[in-house]
């Protein structure tokens, strides 16, 4: 079963009488459930909380299979995002879901067994494409899974098309569905990485550094894909001896020869965020660093401060080992030279770059 | 609703001492400047007589006209012609509206009236009619947090406070800041603020700085605020208020952005130092975010120009320009 608490469930009317919320709730025993017609005052819980331990299912209108929301002032990864459900249960001091969807609790969508075989469609009709879709951009891709049970629906669909991957990205443990299907090719699982201070005193609810990097391990042993995310980098007392305890960790549980690219991005998040991570997280250090206003008006460190992040983070990964297939989040050109030492010059660079890595990997 | 009743009141002459001298539950007034109407009343008389509610003690509040009573009262009218009417027949809650539509047909409530509005309606009507129907009357975006927020700004934000806000010398934006404060703080914050006048720009720059400031050094803004280096700004007697706000800006920002502030220094020794002809100037991009520097030249004609070009080819240095951070990354 999930870590995660879940003490009431609200559900929409679109995902009245679903297959899939009938499943979720029999998984559910004895929670309070509360059937709603949309969001009013009475379904939102304390802002301070964001609905956390409300699930809330209901029918999706949007597309499911969106570009991941780069700006073009700054080279993109070009992954698509596969949109399952928005916020999450971990409650990390800086996530930006906590300023980007205007709407509590976590939502999932109850209409994707629905809505995937429009998704997959429209993979198969462009074969000459190669698509990276990933579940862990608007929420965490398996702390629920236990609940929801994405990953029996997605593995077996993803697994057996040759123009696209699907990838995990999680802070937690939850692992065992995966390890118990019997799917392993064209799959990714992710793990967001964080220096030992940043993950114990930022990111409240995942998994210890420890913990994911068992869960990677048991994960690449049973033949699965690892890709890894230090995102966001951040500046704190001693980071870079923190970094390197981390990567130290990476190296005694993983063999580096089985990940298909580790992201290197640091922190950065749109003005409104600021006063929310001041009121939700009081001690957090997360907004101590120096941030100048980017070129796409988010907040992000002063540039060398972030070219010193890259930098060192390249120099000790890649003593780790040399195929590692690095790549910075959201990043200029200039500062990807400096950092590491060669550019993808733009988004459709990197998106190469980082098909290659399928292709080499995968076939 | 009994508000249509109440029109055909006959007016009676009453003693102004008798009337509650506060605004009272139902007024809505705040920051205003009586002598404008004082002077309308004093050339042409009162044109409209104001409603007060008479409660089981004889006691007498002002329903609609506080203005002018005040005015009046200023003027030394010793009977004030008045409409009143028995607690018994009209409810708080149409007190209230009477006040408030009554205000809305001859002027634009201030921002602290709105709240004060909000404030009033919050505990006597729906919170959904008062987001669909008074948000939108007081032209306000019909939401949540904005409700919160003027019914906050009412009540926590100090008089002073209120005062400096309507009188624009703070923005709604600054009174946003200052009430994310802790009581105490917001006063120290604001005490200082507006003892050196900081325009509207530098208020946010100001509050910004000095609260992350505060949780990065951990220390409470009182103490930051009393530090020496600052102290020394405000009692200088050889600068004005705009150079003593500068300064401390200045100052805070070398503290909240040392490495940005280092670059920026950095770039411009280098400059400074490359003798670049008068006409040609070099700047740096905002925040040094953008990859490119931009070469400024100013010339009258082809000739000028092809001269500061040659100028510039010679100019010695101009190779080692660069990012100012170069060595220390």
């Amino acid at each position: 079963m999930s870590n995660f608490t879940i003490k009431k469930v609200l559900v929409e009317e679109g995902a009245r009488k679903r297959a899939f919320t009938d499943e979720v709730l029999s998984k559910l025993p004895g929670i309070p459930v509360q059937h709603v017609k949309g969001i009013t005052s009475a379904t939102v819980s304390d802002e301070l909380d964001m609905g956390k331990d409300t699930l809330h299912l209901l029918s999706y209108k949007g597309e499911f299979l969106k570009p991941c929301p780069g700006t073009r002032e700054y080279i993109c990864c070009g992954y698509q995002i596969l949109n399952v459900a928005t916020n999450c249960p971990i409650n990390c001091s800086y996530c930006i879901l906590q300023s980007y969807f205007n709407q509590p609790n976590l939502r999932v969508f109850a209409n994707l067994d629905e809505k995937i075989d429009q998704v997959l469609k429209e993979i198969d009709s462009k074969p000459e494409c190669i698509f990276r879709v990933g579940t862990g951009e608007f929420t965490d891709s398996l702390a629920i899974d236990s609940i929801t049970c994405w990953s029996d629906l997605l593995i077996p669909r993803f697994s057996e098309r040759k123009n696209a991957v699907l990838e995990l990205k999680t802070k937690t443990t939850q692992i065992d569905r995966l390890v118990a299907g019997k799917y392993r090719d064209r799959i990714i699982v992710s793990w967001s990485l964080n220096s030992p201070y940043i993950s114990a005193h930022e990111e409240h609810k995942a998994a210890s550094l420890k913990k994911r990097l068992e869960a990677a391990r048991q994960c690449q042993s049973e033949g699965f894909v690892l890709g890894f995310h230090f995102d966001p980098l951040i500046p704190h007392p001693h980071w870079k001896d923190e970094y390197l305890r981390t990567i130290e960790l990476m190296d005694k549980y993983i063999d580096p020869k089985g990940i298909i690219w580790i992201s290197l991005g640091s922190l950065r998040f749109m003005p409104g965020l600021k006063p929310i991570i001041r009121r939700r997280h009081p001690g957090s250090c997360v907004l101590d660093g120096e941030f100048i206003t980017g070129l796409d008006g988010k907040m992000r460190y002063f540039k060398p401060i972030r070219i010193a992040l890259y930098r060192f983070m390249r120099e000790n990964l890649e003593k780790w080992h040399q195929n590692l297939g690095l790549y910075l989040c959201m990043e200029s050109d200039d500062v990807w030279q400096k950092s590491l030492g060669w550019s993808p010059k733009n988004t459709i660079g990197l998106s190469s770059y980082l098909d290659r890595r399928v292709v080499e990997i995968f076939g | 609703m009994g508000i249509p009743k109440i029109t055909p009141i006959k007016s009676q002459l009453v003693n102004p001492n008798k009337i509650e001298d506060f605004p009272g539950p139902y007024c809505m007034s705040f920051g205003f400047d009586i002598r404008p109407l004082a002077q309308s009343i004093d050339r042409v008389g009162l044109v409209n007589c104001p409603l007060l509610i008479e409660n089981k003690n004889a006691e007498l509040t002002v329903i609609v006209g506080y203005r002018r009573i005040h005015a009046l009262k200023t003027l030394g009218w010793d009977r004030i012609p008045c409409g009143v009417l028995s607690e018994f027949e009209v409810s708080p809650l149409e007190c209230l509206l009477l006040n408030l539509y009554d205000n809305l047909a001859t002027r634009k409530l201030n921002e602290v009236e709105k709240g004060m509005v909000l404030n009033r309606l919050h505990s006597q009507v729906p919170r959904k009619e008062i987001l669909e129907v008074y948000m939108p009357l007081l032209e306000l975006p019909s939401n949540e947090p904005t409700l919160l927020f003027f019914i906050k700004l009412e009540q926590e934000l100090d008089t002073e406070i209120k005062e400096y806000l309507v009188q624009k010398k703070i923005s709604l934006q600054t009174a946003k800041m200052l009430l994310k404060m802790e009581s105490d703080e917001r006063s120290h914050v604001f005490n200082f603020m507006s003892s050196i006048k900081f325009n509207i720009n530098q208020q946010k720059q100001f509050i910004d700085n000095i609260i992350d400031l505060a949780v990065i050094e951990n220390k409470p803004t009182h103490e930051l605020l009393n530090e020496p280096s600052l102290k020394a700004i405000l009692v200088n007697k050889h600068s004005n208020n705009p150079q003593k706000a500068q300064a401390i800006l200045k100052l805070l920002r070398g503290r909240r952005f040392p490495s940005l502030v280092k670059a920026e220094k950095a770039f411009k020794k280098k400059v400074s130092s490359l003798d670049l002809p008068k006409s040609a100037s070099i700047h740096a991009p905002p925040y040094f975010e953008e990859p490119h520097y931009r070469l400024e030249v100013l010339f009258r004609e082809g000739k000028e120009l092809k001269e500061t070009i040659n100028r510039l080819t010679l100019t010695e240095d101009l190779d080692d320009l660069g990012d100012p951070w170069e060595k220390d990354v």
